[in-house]
């Protein structure tokens, strides 16, 4: 295992200008230590990036919240900033693991690792979080729905990293928001599935509504097409049939997952219609 | 790599493989065995100890990590006034079976203890969340807990911070 800890960004990007699979970051540790405990990864090349201050922090920047990709739930969970811009982000986020992994865990460790059942992934969604993305040369900011392409792997290349996560200060202003996680942390392998929602309403109907579920598939991502399904439409206008078929066409499921994909399907539909009717 | 930290109050220094866990780091170089391991992958809370005051599953976090910063195990609480009362408190409301989690236990009461205090059953059981015992149901660690709360007034703070 080689390990480094650059002293600055500039020491970090000098490390990272050759291209290597199997370099990892490390930032809050809590997802690397279980994966090199169980063996997951071995002979990396590890560089730690949580004391790099670059990365580290919550900003309002002119419309949007900027938070640097090694901040801490914790640091969210008690940040003012959030509280005033972002409050049913940083409600929903009290629910993360548990408060011995929120100083630890980081928000982009979160994303970066990937993991179907990440809980923040399905809120940033919703809220059309972006990614700053950045590597000696460049940076590129992507639509974090934009970012996964399978089963914990994404667009990143291997010299790039996480800088920050760019949230619209208004994201939330004026919607009605839901985020619901179904079945334990233990259990997650059959049967979390995680929603959040942001709907609006005017004359009964919905004008705008936004989805996103976690553990459905290979990784968080946001319904487009039920969200197209159920805009302009009243409550009683919508068919739920009609909704499930959406989703099917819209996610492809968990393929390691043996007999409950209509139960977690079934879970999702319904959590959706709790949510519209709420 | 050569870190320095604070360990319980006294400066520290050790030559360490950056990765090695604060766990092992506690309990082989430093002898201090009251952080236990139980799952090392962050579910039980055995390992929890203090990291610039907030707790943290020990089994998570590397040498890296606690470079010039201050770690304060089960050990140390002890010998704190607060750390006292919540042992005497575990102690008369019987709250201690085998003794596996409760250095865990007594790590994160201590902080709910120092950062909040209040008599409340709800936010005790949020603050004990990431800890697990397998003998007593929990009940009775709540009920110690509460009763550390009531008697936390009456006991002298001048070292706690
Ligand atoms: C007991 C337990 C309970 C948990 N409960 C939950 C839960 O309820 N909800 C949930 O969502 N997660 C949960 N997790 C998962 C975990 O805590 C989170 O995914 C955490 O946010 C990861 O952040 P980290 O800083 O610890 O990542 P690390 O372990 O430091 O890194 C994780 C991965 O991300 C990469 N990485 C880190 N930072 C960057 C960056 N800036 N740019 C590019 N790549 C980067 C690393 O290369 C590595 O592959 C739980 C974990 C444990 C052990
Ligand atoms: S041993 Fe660290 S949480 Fe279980
Ligand atoms: S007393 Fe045995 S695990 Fe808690």
């Amino acid at each position: 295992m080689k390990f480094i800890r650059p002293n600055d960004m500039e020491g970090l990007f000098q490390n990272m200008e050759e291209n290597n699979d199997r370099r990892y970051f490390l930032a809050g540790g809590t997802d690397i230590n279980v994966q090199i405990k169980n063996g997951v990864i071995k002979n990396a090349e590890i560089i730690y990036i949580k004391h790099l201050k670059e990365l580290n922090g919550i900003q309002i920047v002119k419309d949007d919240i900027v938070i640097g990709a090694v901040t801490n739930i914790t640091e969210i969970l008690n940040s003012k900033i959030i509280k005033e811009n972002l409050p049913f982000f940083q409600r929903s986020l009290e629910s993360f693991a548990s408060p011995l992994l929120q100083t630890s865990a980081t928000i982009g460790g979160n994303i970066a690792n990937g993991s179907p059942t990440a809980d923040v992934v399905p809120l940033l969604l919703v809220l059309d979080a972006k990614l700053e993305i950045v590597s000696k040369t460049q940076t590129r900011i992507i639509e974090l729905n934009n970012f996964f392409t399978g089963y914990k792997t994404n667009i990143m290349k291997t010299n790039e990293l996480i800088r920050s996560i760019i949230i619209p200060r208004k994201a939330e202003n004026g919607f009605d928001t839901y985020f619901e996680k179904v079945g334990s942390r233990k259990s997650l392998m059959i049967s979390k599935v995680t929603l959040a929602g942001l709907k609006n309403i005017s004359h009964s109907k919905f004008t705008t509504v936004k989805l996103a579920v976690g553990s459905l598939n290979e990784y968080p991502r946001r319904l487009y097409k039920i969200e197209e399904y159920l805009t302009d439409k009243s409550l009683i206008e919508i068919n739920f049939l009609k909704v499930e078929e959406l989703l099917n066409e819209e996610i492809t499921p968990i393929t390691d997952l043996r007999s409950d994909k209509e139960y977690r399907y079934h879970v999702c539909v319904n959590l959706i219609r709790t949510f519209l009717n709420e | 790599m050569k870190i320095k930290f604070i360990l319980n109050e006294n400066e520290v220094s050790i030559d360490v493989d950056p990765m090695k866990r604060l766990l092992d780091i506690l309990r082989e170089d430093f002898g201090l065995t009251g952080t236990k391991e139980g799952c090392g992958e962050g579910e039980c809370g055995a390992c929890t100890v203090l990291l610039d005051g907030k707790p943290v599953t020990s089994c998570l976090v590397n040498a890296v990590h606690i470079d010039g910063k201050e770690v304060m195990t089960s050990e140390g609480i002890a010998q704190e006034p607060l750390g006292k009362l919540l042992i005497d408190c575990f102690d008369e409301t019987n709250a201690v079976q085998c003794g596996f989690c409760f250095p865990g236990f007594l790590v994160t009461s201590y902080h709910y203890l120092i950062t909040d205090g209040e008599k409340n059953p709800d936010k005790i059981k949020k603050a004990l969340s990431g800890n697990i015992c397998r003998c007593t149901g929990y009940q009775k660690i709540f009920e110690s807990v509460m009763l550390a709360c009531e008697r936390k007034p009456l006991i002298s703070t001048d070292q706690v911070n």
